[in-house]
């Protein structure tokens, strides 16, 4: 079972390599921010099966951390990224 | 070779990879990208490395709030990037170059010299946990063998969340960071803004309570809590508060304010500054870590939110 779980992880982080080539092309600030938010739910799941499979239970708090907050991430990337009017500080309003 | 050492290989190899690009790209806001899902990867080696409460700080800081608040200041700087193409000068570049390169050959000969086996005082931390009752060696040594680092980290927490509001102009003193967040009340953010933070904030008290025996502690809660506020704050549920009033001042001095009194106690009637009674060592050191979750939580909160900008009436 251990074999299967870590050649899984194997798997998923050849996966995050492959998302990472997304962050290195680009085009767009969008297009990055996607790709890190696959790099986050392929690292939980990394995480989670690593966790199992060394034997470290304090891997799924990290992944649970890691969830809420790359969640928070990309919520600040629509707020502060993509609507210019929020970075000049006078109005912000929601991507339309 | 295992399968356990490609994919180490392969993990350092993407991170180095990441690491290298977010240093060369040139948009600041790609870089900034970057950085956030560095951050993310560096925390899967922490736990490869059997950190958790590491993990658990890099997953919170370098992936979240750091990266939020780096993402900020990058959307800040867009038009100024556009203005800064004056690239300086081919003896300053190169200058920067040496520097850059001695400087990573003084670290990499000082960690190639480290002795081996490193000196370490781990064994004598996890020999001596009895005195606390606590059983997670991170949390003993920063609440009760190094309280007064830590303690002094609560008080530069203050301090830099001084500086941040002395940038405030004089008419917006006292009053609201940041603008104020309008969203569709309908919409998908505002949706998550109700559906995540009461998860969250159960997430980040167990991170703090399963902190004394097992990987966490009030750092990784009170980043947790902060960013859940922050949430509601961005999807326009809530508004800043305003940072003269009494109480958010109060939340902001509590965490340090408490430690300084049992430290003092323990000058009084203990053996020394900061030392805890064994029989009470336990109690105390929750008190001090819940009081320093919630300062942790706002101070945190209010420096990604920056400073006052809209002056006490509306």
């Amino acid at each position: 079972m251990t074999e299967f779980l870590t050649v899984a992880v194997g798997f998923i982080l050849a996966m995050l390599a492959l998302g990472l080539l997304s962050i290195l092309r680009g085009p767009g600030d969008a297009d990055r921010v996607m790709a890190t938010q696959l790099i986050g739910t392929g690292g939980i799941a990394t995480l989670l099966l690593l966790g199992t499979a060394a034997s470290i239970p304090a891997a799924i708090d990290v992944a649970l951390t890691l969830a809420l907050l790359a969640t928070f991430t990309s919520i600040a990337f629509v707020k502060k990224g993509l609507s210019r009017f929020a970075a000049d500080g006078t109005a912000s309003t929601e991507d339309e | 070779m295992s399968i356990e050492t490609v994919i180490e290989i392969v993990l350092a190899a993407v991170v180095l990879t990441l690491g290298v690009w977010t240093i060369v790209v040139p948009e600041t806001f790609s870089a900034t990208v970057g950085f956030v899902a560095y951050g993310l990867l560096v925390a899967l080696i922490w736990v490869r490395l059997d950190a958790a409460d590491v993990a658990l700080t890099e997953a919170a800081i370098g992936g979240g709030l750091g990266g939020v608040l780096l993402l900020g200041a990058a959307a800040r700087l867009r038009d100024a990037d556009m203005m800064a193409d004056a690239r300086p000068g081919k003896l300053l570049r190169a200058g920067a170059a040496a520097l850059s390169v001695l400087t990573a050959a003084v670290l990499a000969g000082v960690v190639l010299l480290l002795p081996d086996p490193a000196p370490t005082l781990a064994p004598a931390a996890v020999a001596n946990a009895w005195a606390t009752g606590l059983s997670n060696p991170v949390t003993n040594v920063l609440m009760a063998f190094r309280a007064m680092d830590t303690m002094l980290e609560k008080v530069v927490l203050l301090l830099a969340i001084i500086g941040v509001w002395s940038l405030a102009p004089d008419s917006a003193w006292g009053g609201r960071p940041g603008p104020r967040h309008q969203a569709d009340p309908r919409g998908v953010l505002a949706f998550l803004a109700r559906l995540l933070p009461p998860v969250g904030i159960v997430i980040g008290i167990y991170i703090l309570w399963t902190g004394s025996d097992h990987p966490g502690g009030a750092f990784q809660g009170g980043a947790i809590l902060a960013s859940m506020w922050l949430l509601a704050i961005m999807a326009g549920l809530a508004d800043t508060p305003l940072v003269s009033h009494r109480s958010v001042r109060f939340i902001l001095v509590a965490g340090p304010g408490l430690f300084l009194l049992v430290g003092l106690a323990g000058l009084l009637f203990g053996a020394a500054f900061l030392s805890y009674p064994p029989a009470l060592a336990k109690p105390l050191i929750l008190g001090i870590e819940i009081a320093m979750t919630l300062t942790i939580a706002a101070t945190l909160g209010l420096l990604l939110a920056g400073a006052p900008e809209r002056s006490t009436e509306p």
